[in-house]
């Protein structure tokens, strides 16, 4: 019978959207379309908590789109016997799909408190490592001299190119000089605005050396796309030496260390 | 149409263009019967959608009021009302009028609901004046604003947020204006004789002040007291003399034509918070006052009676926001 | 085709007023019937008709973006005569004005109006039994309200630095900064008088339709008596009018930053490229929240239309009453009711206070609460139909389909932690496309194949619409679902070319793949223009009621003349009586008068 094939066409079309999902999902990793590297302490609670979601919501989607499949396939017009049930719902079905979702859900926001609440809100109680602010189209850098202090003369003035030690507490103090930018480290799990006229914090620890890039993820203007840094995680020694040597370069060349943007960087 | 008198609802519309020729479609349904309807409250069209109009309009003005909430709570300064030439008793004296017009359009809606004509009309144009009292007030206050250099905008306002370099500048610059040069030197000319001892003092202080800010190694602390000559702030106990508030003694208030930048802090976000809420809400009184007028056209009989109470539905919201905006830019 | 039964013989009685023209006529009664008419119905086709050609722009810019996507700097085939001097690649201040006008568009121009204003203004008063809505020349205005603003966003392209570019959010201070960006001159500023049109636009549209859904409903056609249509048609006004003037007023202030120097969202001081942005002392995070207090409820506003639409065509196709009225009723409210708590969750990492990410997250959780209601009813109608696979029910069941995809995705982003990874990349992009696109605009074509007889008196083609339900299906996911994976990765969205990250350089060929399916998508749509048109002219003549539906729309003649019913209409029961045990037939109109069977068979389902 001609339509009854046609109704076994489209639930499996239907049934496709399922099968591929989740196929897309699995395939994913093994081209390297995932999650990048991470390397930041924080960072498997994030990986965590997405695979959570991941597994949680592939579940009701593939139960979901399922059951849409069952049905068209069990009640095709051409194929099901007798009238359709005469039903206008159910008290019991309306009071289990209610209370259900609400229960994940309850459970997924109070779950995922505690990792918000690490990443955002429990911010390390140190000065700032470095000074990170953005502008049309680069990472303006300010790392505390010699002093250990920002704000003083003997400030080391860097663009783009980020250094930190590994393993240890990291205090950003970001801002920025013009537009909104976005400070958006992919391997280290971290991205925030800045915004003109704020100082906001930005803390991780870096778990493993490594080259990794900064993204700027918040439109800023023509040139958003190449708003590109780089940040480079070594080992204390590396960073000490990095650090000294820069700041040689910078005493040579640099007599007063006196960026010509002083009015939108000093505080 | 449905049930019996609903003012304000528009008639059926196939009405509007009379040789419409959908028969022409050999059609058995021209125009249908006059169709019945239950509503759902028990109000007019007109009415209902008044009333949702005018919730749109508090989201409106909520909107305003917040971000007004919001920078001034935000701001590290907010000059107090004395400080940027609020009056209270002038906005009070507004607030008094607002809230006649607002019994007088009452009082219009039941005469014309009483089919008293002329009485409505009359109750009508009043509010029509008080209205227009309202704006002329507000006009005069934003005329003192102007006066003291206080606009909206940037290119405009003489106003700066502290007494730096960039504001050193702008009150050289006015200085040294062409036509300035040339009154200054007029003023400098006039024999003692002629003006007053405030004048003469002054004339003393603008001479000094001239000195400062010319002088190459001008420091801050200079430019504060230039600041202070040309515009003083009151002080929280000084409380207000003169009408508008103040400062009699400031070079600005002595001689209008000066003209010179003044240092109101947080008066620029002011500024502009300011003339927008008042300004919103000055539009609102206007379209008002419009309505007003179209309505003043007609005969104010019980048949418009819908008409002037939807009028004054609005008027009332206007009265209200007005009640919100006093104290939040007068008083606090 | 078999599956449905379309009754082709009616009388040529119920050919359209809309149908050609056989005499000339004036020009005059040309323009008060088909151009500055205030009948309801001409007023939703000149909506639908607007809106369809906008579609097809923002269509044609969203292929611009998606090149430029796949294969940046390369020559742009047809726009590269526009690029000349650059030797035919597009500049990426051209990209960023691509992509904030193709979300203008598809948004202000499409998606709302078509919603509220096409299918709004056609349907209200013919299914709550009404001859048009209560202020017919108001209901004119809103749509002539519309022109200024076509005017605007059209001409922004043509003006210097082009169109408006920093993004459909508009932020600030990127856009009210005259030296940020090439757009963000006079085409930002043209940009916001086309918003606040739109917006006076759907502010004057809302009112009325509350307005008449009130107080024009026919005898018998109580509240719970209302088709779905109109319950989302009601409450999505309600959001537009408490959520627009915000946005309104946001607007205002960013204009008054832009054209006469005050600070609102600029801080003090703020320079960009060596411009002074304003006097300042203002907050760049007002406008964002400003902005999301509108615009979270505007994502209702798309959607919850569509809902309604959607429930009422899988209870006609699945013969079925709608499984839970009064929890889908309830669910819209709710959703509409939390949508103005939520806004904060575009902004987890803007800078806001984090603990106040905490509350906007537990309040977007608990929103996928009555979406979730709603799904599942729907599973419940078509559980036990008698489903007839017309080309409506294909795009109806795949609006269900897709938003569970895309509903699902907004958990991901809800949970803060995951946020801060995903937010502005792709996997949002994925997110919205699929409630958006998948979603809303599968539930307007839909609603297009199912009113359509009532609209032109003829039917749309079957096989045709079929197979453009099939290609726009497959296409459809084989651009957007490949887009989560991509914001796996975090390739972040709004960027000209991200091939230059390390991090993201390998993702070429997958973007490529995404592109040549929008290439299909866009080109399918070809098949739908030609079915539109043909049909209307030379399709079957589609009777009263080609669905054997219930409403009270499917009473009037197909198209309804003017004051749309010539009979009064009374109506003795709710909408979804399909299949009630007993009755002859196995539907029941919302008009067709009780009689023994029937009052028997609803007796014993009580
Ligand atoms: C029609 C439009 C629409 C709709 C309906 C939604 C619905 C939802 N959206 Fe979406 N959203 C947008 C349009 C829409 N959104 C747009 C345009 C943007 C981006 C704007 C921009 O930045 O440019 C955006 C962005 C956006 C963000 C910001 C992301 C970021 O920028 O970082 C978030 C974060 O929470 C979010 C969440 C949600 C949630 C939780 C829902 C929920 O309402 C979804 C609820 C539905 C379901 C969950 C599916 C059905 C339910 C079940 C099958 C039951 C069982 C489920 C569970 C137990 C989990 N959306
Ligand atoms: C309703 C909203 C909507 C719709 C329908 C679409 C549709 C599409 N969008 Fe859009 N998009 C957005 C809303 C929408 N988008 C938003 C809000 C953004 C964010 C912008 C920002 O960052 O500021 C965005 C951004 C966005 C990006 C990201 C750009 C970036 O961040 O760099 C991309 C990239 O692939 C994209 C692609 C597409 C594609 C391929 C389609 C296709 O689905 C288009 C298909 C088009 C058609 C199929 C047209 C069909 C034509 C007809 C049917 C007319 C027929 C005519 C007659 C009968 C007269 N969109
Ligand atoms: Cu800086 Cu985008
Ligand atoms: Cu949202």
């Amino acid at each position: 019978m001609r339509s009854r094939l046609l109704g076994i066409i489209w639930s499996l079309v239907f049934l496709a959207v399922p099968v591929l999902g989740v196929a897309t999902f699995a395939v994913a990793p093994a081209f390297d379309i995932w999650l990048p590297e991470n390397v930041s302490e924080h960072g498997p609670t994030v990986d965590g908590l997405f695979m959570f979601i991941l597994v949680l919501t592939g579940v009701v989607f593939v139960v979901t789109e399922g059951l849409l499949f069952w049905f068209l396939w069990k009640y095709d017009a051409a194929h099901a016997q007798g009238p359709a049930t005469y039903r206008h719902g159910s008290h019991s079905l309306e009071v289990v799909w209610t209370i259900l979702p609400a229960g994940v859900l309850l459970f997924l926001a109070i779950y995922q408190m505690n990792s918000w609440a690490d990443i955002k809100m429990r911010r390390p109680a140190m000065s700032p490592t470095v000074e990170v602010v953005g502008r049309q189209f680069e990472w303006r850098l300010r790392y505390p001299g010699r002093d250990g202090m920002l704000g003083t003369p003997d400030d080391l003035f860097i663009v783009n190119d980020l250094h930190v030690p590994v393993d240890e507490d990291i205090l950003v103090q970001l801002k920025s000089a013009d537009v909104l930018h976005s400070f958006f480290l992919p391997n280290l799990r971290i991205k925030q605005d800045a915004v003109p006229g704020m100082k906001i914090p930005v803390w991780f620890k870096a778990t493993q050396t490594g080259e990794f890039d900064i993204v700027c993820a918040e439109l800023c203007g023509w040139g958003h796309y190449k708003m590109k840094g780089h940040i480079t995680i070594e080992s204390r020694e590396d960073f000490d030496s990095w650090i000294e040597k820069k700041y040689a370069e910078q005493e040579s060349t640099q007599p007063v260390a006196e960026p010509s943007d002083a009015v939108a960087i000093a505080d | 149409m449905n049930t019996s008198a609903i003012p304000l609802s528009p008639g059926h519309d196939s009405h509007s263009h009379g040789d419409h020729d959908h028969n022409d479609h050999g059609g058995s349904h021209g125009h249908g019967p006059v169709l019945q309807y239950q509503p759902g409250l028990p109000l007019t069209r007109g009415k209902l959608i008044m009333w949702l109009f005018l919730s749109t309009e508090i989201m409106f003005f909520a909107a305003l009021l917040g971000s007004y909430v919001v920078l001034r709570f935000g701001a590290p300064i907010w000059p107090k009302p004395h400080h940027v030439h609020l009056s209270e008793p002038i906005g009070a004296f507004n607030t008094f009028v607002l809230i006649c017009s607002s019994v007088t359009i009452v009082l219009a809606f039941e005469s014309a609901k009483a089919n008293k004509t002329a009485a409505a009309k009359a109750w009508m144009l009043s509010t029509l004046l008080l209205g227009g009292l309202f704006l002329g007030i507000k006009g005069y206050e934003y005329k003192a604003k102007f006066d003291h250099g206080i606009y909206p905008w940037s290119p405009r306002s003489r106003v700066f947020e502290k007494p730096d370099l960039y504001y050193g500048s702008a009150v050289r610059a006015r200085l040294g204006e062409p036509a300035m040069i040339d009154r200054l030197k007029a003023l400098d000319e006039t024999p003692e004789s002629k003006l007053t001892p405030d004048e003469v003092s002054a004339r003393r202080r603008l001479v000094k002040i001239r000195q400062l800010v010319i002088s190459p190694d001008q420091q801050a602390f200079d430019l504060a007291v230039v600041a202070d000559q040309i515009m003083p702030l009151p002080t929280a106990g000084q409380g207000s003399h003169g009408e508008d508030g103040g400062h009699s003694s400031g070079l600005n208030d002595t001689f209008p034509w000066l003209k010179l930048p003044a240092v109101i802090p947080g008066g620029t976000m002011w500024a502009s918070t300011y003339f927008l809420l008042t300004g919103f809400h000055a539009v609102h009184v206007l379209v008002g006052l419009i309505v007003f007028s179209i309505l003043l056209l007609f005969t104010l009989g019980s048949k418009r009676a819908g008409m002037i109470e939807n009028a004054g539905l609005y008027w009332h919201f206007v009265d209200l926001v007005w009640i919100f905006l006093f104290p939040l830019l007068y008083l606090f | 085709m078999s599956t449905t039964t379309i009754p082709s013989t009616h009388s040529a009685a119920d050919l359209a007023t809309l149908l050609p023209v056989r005499k000339p006529r004036p020009i005059a009664d040309f323009l008060s019937t088909y151009v500055f008419s205030k009948d309801h119905k001409v007023i939703g086709l000149q909506f639908l008709f607007s809106t369809l050609l906008w579609f097809l722009v923002g269509g044609l810019l969203a292929l611009a973006v998606r090149w430029q996507v796949a294969w940046p700097w390369s020559d742009v085939p047809v726009l590269g005569k526009l690029f000349a001097q650059q030797g035919g690649q597009m500049s990426p201040e051209f990209y960023t004005m691509l992509f904030t006008m193709h979300a203008t568009v598809m948004i202000f121009l499409v998606i709302i109006p078509i919603l509220a204003g096409a299918f709004g203004n056609f349907l209200i008063p013919l299914m709550i039994g009404a001859d048009d809505m209560a202020f017919p020349t108001l209901n004119m205005l809103s749509y002539w309200f519309m022109w200024p603003a076509f005017f605007a966003f059209g001409a922004s392209f043509f003006v210097e630095g082009g169109a408006a570019s920093s993004g459909w959010t508009s932020y600030p201070t990127l856009s009210t900064n005259v030296a940020a960006s090439p757009g963000s001159g006079m085409g930002q500023t043209l940009w916001l008088v086309g918003l606040t049109m739109v917006g006076v636009s759907s502010m004057l549209g809302s009112v009325n339709y509350m307005t008449t859904i009130i107080l024009m409903r026919a005898p018998g056609m109580t509240m719970f008596r209302l088709p779905m249509t109109i319950w989302a048609m009601f409450i999505t006004a309600v959001l537009q009018a408490f959520a627009l003037p915000v946005l309104t007023a946001a607007g205002f202030m960013q204009l008054a930053d832009r054209t006469l120097g005050t600070g609102f969202f600029s801080p003090e001081g703020n320079m960009v490229n060596n411009t002074l942005t304003a006097t300042g002392g203002g907050q760049p995070l007002l406008w964002q929240h400003l902005f999301w207090f509108y615009s979270h409820p505007a994502v209702y506003i798309m959607i919850l239309p569509a809902m309604g639409m959607v429930s009422d065509i899988l209870t006609c196709f699945a013969r079925k009453p709608l499984f839970g009225y009064r929890p889908m009723v309830y669910s819209i409210a709710g959703i509409a009711g939390l949508g103005f708590i939520v806004w904060g969750h575009h902004m987890f990492i803007s800078g806001m206070n984090p603990a106040l990410g905490i509350t906007f997250m537990v309040s977007t959780m608990m929103i996928a609460l009555p979406s979730a209601v709603k799904t599942f009813n729907w599973l419940g109608t078509i559980w036990g139909g008698r489903i007839q696979f017309t080309t409506a029910m294909l795009f109806a069941l795949s609006f269900v389909s897709m938003f569970i995809i895309g509903g699902l995705s907004g958990i991901f982003m809800a949970a803060t932690p995951v946020d801060i990874f995903i937010h502005d990349t792709y996997f949002i992009v994925a997110h919205f496309h699929y409630v958006l696109f998948a979603g809303t605009a599968m539930g307007v074509w839909a609603a297009i194949y199912f009113w359509f007889p009532k609209m032109f008196g003829r039917t749309m083609n079957e096989f045709w619409g079929k197979a453009h339900f099939f290609l726009t299906f497959i296409f459809l996911n084989g651009t957007f679902f490949t887009m989560h994976i991509l914001g796996a990765v975090g390739f972040p969205r709004r960027l000209a070319d991200a091939y230059h990250y390390e991090t993201f350089h390998h993702l070429q060929p997958l973007n490529a793949f995404m592109t040549w399916c929008a290439i299909g998508m866009v080109t399918s749509q070809i098949i739908f223009a030609v079915n539109f048109f043909w049909s209307m002219f030379f399709g079957p003549i589609a009777g009263r009621n080609p669905w054997h539906a219930n409403g009270l729309e499917w009473s009037a003649p197909s198209p309804p003349g003017h004051g749309n019913f010539d009979f009064q209409p009374v109506v003795y029961r709710g909408p979804y009586e399909y299949s009630v045990p007993g009755a002859e037939k196995d539907y029941l109109m919302q008009t067709d008068p009780p009689n023994a069977a029937a009052a028997m068979a609803a007796a014993a389902a009580h």
